[in-house]
């Protein structure tokens, strides 16, 4: 915000050759045209990622389930999202007749502003950020609690019994699933000492054994209690019950149309990278580049300084896409939970475990000292085992291929039309 | 026990007042009872150790020139015979005592038979209307029936629409109820239009927020009047509108309707007829058991497995294509044959595809039948013993699921079952108890597998000849009643047929599982979640088509 008051202030100087702005009286106004400014770049940039997100996500739940997905608009359909947008757009906005106006109607843009402020506090890269916040963990828990807000709001003004089921379902499940994220994400920030993202990110490394994720055993288990809560708060399958098809048929949004639904949708999408990023954030090393320590990247100047931050934001881009990809697997191979499984996971398993994992991470910050020998075992052991782990995925998947492969030369006669490694 | 020992015994036990004699030359051999002492031989039927008739499996409604007269085709599980109950009604005011308390299945029959036919059964707990509109006037299957010329304002007829412009006005639109919360539960509509129930169907939820207090299921919606087209209908035109009782799984109305009628004109069936009805049969069933298993996997929130599924019956559509030229209503099989041989081409394409299919069985089981969450949503859900699904009537996959070692393929062998080797899968309560969702669909999951065996044998030992039996030109049988059933994809499909010897039949009735399915809903609903009532629907795989006919 500092930084945008400041860049007004310029503007101001300039501009309108005011020697001081804390004494025009139209400051204000400039302040807020600059504010809007940002707040649409904020969501053009936000939008850049819900967008693609949504054509992904469909492309690859297209080949899980040996179907194609959007291939038509653009060059391998990657334009879809566009004319979805734009078809939003031009339709009829309808608002049912017995809905309560003015809930019904601001609901979509609360859930919207509580994803898309997530975005603020996230690390791009060593210097892309909107603002590094001192409080940087609380804002990215705090704001997304907008959502329940607005998602309760949709399902009571919507005046649908489904969609009150809907909204009361997420209410619930969004509530109690940000109490062991939150408890997930302190045992983080014990081990960093502070708050900031940026901050969480510097207080690991580049190389694997210097993540937080395999800092410890028990470390290692709070990720994974904090990638099922947010899985979870963002209603991904298999948690994805305020709007379960089958069963409340759209749930919060199901009197929606145009571009108020697509906001629901956006927001969704959005938070598919948020939850994937956070967790990048916290546990996998962020946009650290190996062998090329922050401070060295902010010395550079010119093209060297924008090329360095290009390959950090790269490099996050592909930690959080590995992520993104993991929960469209999730979303598109499991079944959802009951109401009342739903609840048990949360607050019979995940609570205490994430207290146990607080708890005992916090032993362990006493007792093992930093980089000692224990600390150095711990660390490789875990990345041992995660390893381990990734090649047997490896060898499922080329299992899966080849056997895939010999099938489809059974019966169709002719070699699999695809590669392994490319969409079809 | 034959019928005529069971007269006997009712002739010992009630008298000659009240058993006023047995129609032995029927097909399907009838006892004439006094309908005052229904109630009394219907609770000795269902309670003499040595009768224990515990299966209702279809109650008519007849109109006959002279009198109304009630149905009742039983049959006992344990006994393994069967027998047709009759009771003559007054014709100006009829009325019977119900069995629905004998046999719970009636309860949704006898709603059946009053809408339809008008036949009163005193008694019955809950007496409306079941296909038509509550408000309807009239009994439609009544032979001096006249359909009313005006509905709700609305015409029943309208001239043609070249000729003028519409003239009646549509009833100002009633204002939508609010959400009436009276006392402590709430009033939710499931449907007619909601992705979870199949079809056109509605459930009354009564709701304590996520806990159901009852579901009522209001049916009706896709009644399309078959029983009353199959009375203006010849014998073997009704081929095509049997496919419509039931689309996932028209083979086996096909199958049933055929086999009813060679009864009542007494037609052979070519050998290699009889196995392409079974090929053609297998070939559905396992369609249609991938339509329900992948359909319950989408209703528990996983669309894959459905897609995976869809994939592979797209196979067994393209077969059916080049069998009998349609994808869906196959309208293949015809009063003494079929319509077309199944060449060994296509017989070769079949085997091949099961050599593909087979592994693919395994690879559904791994993505979905043995995924924990999935277990978790059905086991121990909606559980149905076995006394209750033989009282209520269920048949096929849902019977066998609560332990009923019962399959008409292998207990009463029609077509060329008999020389055909497969196991009977019954419910083990794999992961839960006995009649749980979860073993209704690992039952269904299985027969899959039963039916490739059985496929690769038909297709290999398929013998040469004719597909086609001598039928004579016009299919007039005299005067009769069969009651022929087969094993359908959703079980007992019945048919039905009352001849008196003219082109048409006198009298139709299907009797299909998803009927008495449906009916079990409401008593098991109490107590289930929102979402539980979503995996029972599903897991008893109700064809909303085949519930209303």
């Amino acid at each position: 915000m500092n930084n945008l008051q400041g860049l007004a202030d310029y503007a101001i100087r300039a501009w309108f050759s005011v020697p001081d702005p804390a004494r025009w009286p139209y400051t204000w106004l400039v302040y807020l045209g600059f504010i809007l400014l940002a707040g649409l770049i904020a969501v053009g940039f936000a939008a850049g990622f819900a967008g693609p997100m949504s054509f992904i996500e469909r492309r690859i739940a297209g080949r899980m389930m040996s179907r194609i997905g959007p291939n038509r608009v653009g060059p391998q359909g990657i334009f879809q999202f566009i004319a979805d947008g734009i078809k939003s757009l031009l339709k009829e906005d309808i608002v049912p007749a017995e809905a309560d106006r003015p809930l019904f109607l601001l609901a979509p843009y609360l859930v919207f502003t509580g994803m898309f402020g997530t975005f603020v506090a996230l690390p791009f890269a060593a210097h892309v950020i909107a603002a590094d916040l001192d409080v940087g963990i609380l804002w990215l828990l705090a704001i997304p609690s907008l959502v329940v807000v607005g998602l309760l709001m949709a399902g009571w003004g919507s005046n649908s019994k489904w969609a009150v089921f809907g909204g009361v379902r997420s209410a619930a499940q969004l509530v109690s699933y940000e109490i062991p994220s939150a408890f997930a994400l302190l045992s983080v920030v014990l081990f960093a000492g502070t708050l900031s993202t940026q901050g969480i990110i510097a207080a690991q490394g580049p190389w694997p054994w210097e993540w937080f994720i395999f800092r410890n055993p028990l470390l290692f288990v709070t990720f994974f209690i904090f990638f099922i809560s947010a899985l979870a708060e963002g209603n991904r399958a298999p948690f994805d019950l305020p709007e379960a098809e089958s069963e409340l048929v759209s749930g919060y949004n199901v009197e929606y149309s145009g571009m108020r639904f697509v906001f629901f949708f956006f927001a969704e999408w959005a938070n598919l990278w948020v939850m994937s990023a956070l967790a990048t954030t916290a546990f996998l090393g962020g946009w650290q580049v190996p062998g090329m320590p922050a401070v060295e990247i902010a010395a550079m100047t010119g093209w060297r300084f924008v090329g360095w931050e290009a390959l950090s934001f790269l490099i996050f881009a592909l930690k959080t896409s590995v992520l993104v990809f993991v929960v469209v697997q999730l979303r598109w191979t499991l079944p959802r939970l009951r109401v009342d499984q739903l609840m048990t996971t949360c607050w019979k398993y995940l609570v205490p475990l994430s207290l146990i994992t607080l708890t005992g991470n916090l032993v362990l910050l006493a007792l093992v000292p930093e980089r000692g020998v224990v600390d150095w075992m711990m660390r490789g052991l875990m990345v041992l085992i995660a390893a381990a782990l990734a090649l047997r995925y490896l060898q499922r998947v080329r299992a899966n291929y080849l056997a895939d492969r010999e099938n489809y030369r059974k019966m169709e006669g002719k070699e699999l039309w695809y590669p392994p490694y490319r969409l079809p | 026990m034959t019928p005529t020992e069971i007269h006997q015994r009712l002739l010992e036990v009630f008298g000659p007042d009240d058993i006023l004699g047995l129609e032995a030359e029927l097909i399907d051999p009838v006892i004439v009872v006094r309908p005052g002492a229904l109630r009394a031989v219907a609770t000795h039927l269902r309670d003499a150790p040595e009768l224990a008739m515990d299966f209702l499996r279809l109650l008519t409604g007849l109109d006959r020139p002279d009198a109304f007269e009630v149905v009742y085709h039983l049959f006992s599980y344990p006994k393994r015979h069967s027998v047709g109950l009759r009771a003559r009604l007054d014709r100006e005011a009829p009325t019977v005592d119900s069995v629905w308390d004998i046999w719970r299945t009636a309860e949704w029959h006898e709603r059946e038979t009053w809408d339809l036919v008008g036949i009163t059964f005193t008694g019955h707990p809950d007496l409306r209307r079941l296909m038509m509109p509550d408000d309807w006037v009239g009994h439609p299957l009544r032979k001096d029936y006249q359909k009313p010329s005006v509905y709700h304002s609305i015409p029943t007829t309208r001239p043609k629409p070249s000729s003028q412009a519409p003239t009646h006005v549509f009833p100002p639109a009633e204002h939508v109820a609010k959400a009436e919360v009276e006392g402590e539960w709430m009033q939710v509509n499931m449907g007619p239009h909601h992705p979870a129930t199949h079809g056109v169907i509605n459930f009354l939820l009564e709701t304590d927020g996520e806990i159901i207090r009852r579901a009522r299921p209001d049916v009706g919606y896709l009644h399309r009047g078959l029983e009353k087209l199959a009375e203006i209908t010849p014998y073997g035109n009704t081929m095509p509108y049997t496919d419509r009782v039931d689309y996932l799984g028209s083979m086996f109305t096909n199958h049933g309707w055929a086999m009813a009628v060679e009864k009542l004109v007494n037609v052979q069936v070519p050998p290699r007829a009889e196995y392409c009805r079974v090929i053609a049969s297998e070939l559905n069933r396992i369609a249609s058991h991938q339509i329900a298993t992948g359909a319950l996997a989408m209703d528990i929130g996983a669309y894959t497995p459905f897609i995976h599924w869809l994939r592979e019956r797209e196979t067994i559509n393209d077969i059916m294509e080049i069998v009998c030229g349609a994808r869906l209503t196959y309208n293949y099989m015809r009063v003494g044959g079929v319509a077309r041989d199944i060449k060994q081409p296509t017989l070769d394409r079949i085997l091949t595809w099961l050599d593909h299919f087979e592994p693919m069985i395994d690879e559904f089981d791994r993505l979905i039948s043995n995924n924990e969450i999935f277990i978790k949503r059905l086991a121990n859900v909606s559980t149905i013993s076995a006394e209750e699904a033989v009282s209520f009537g269920l048949v096929g996959p849902n019977l066998r699921a609560s332990g009923v070692d019962w399959d008409i393929r292998r207990d009463e062998p029609y077509s060329v079952y008999g020389d055909l080797e497969f196991k009977v899968i019954v419910g083990q309560g794999l992961r839960g108890s006995v009649g749980d969702a979860y073993d209704r669909f690992v039952c269904r999951v299985l027969e899959i597998r039963e039916s490739v065996k059985i496929l690769r044998q038909a297709c290999l030992n398929i013998p040469e000849g004719e597909v086609q039996g001598k039928v004579p030109r016009d299919l007039k049988p005299t005067a009769n009643e069969v009651y022929a059933r087969v094993e359908g994809a959703r079980g007992e499909n019945g048919f039905y047929i009352v001849a008196d010897g003219q082109k048409q039949p006198y009298r139709v009735r299907y009797r299909t599982g998803s009927f008495t399915g449906m009916s079990i809903i409401e008593h098991l609903s109490p107590g289930l979640m929102v979402a539980d009532l979503v995996a029972l629907i599903g897991s008893l795989d109700v064809v909303a088509p085949e519930v209303d006919r």
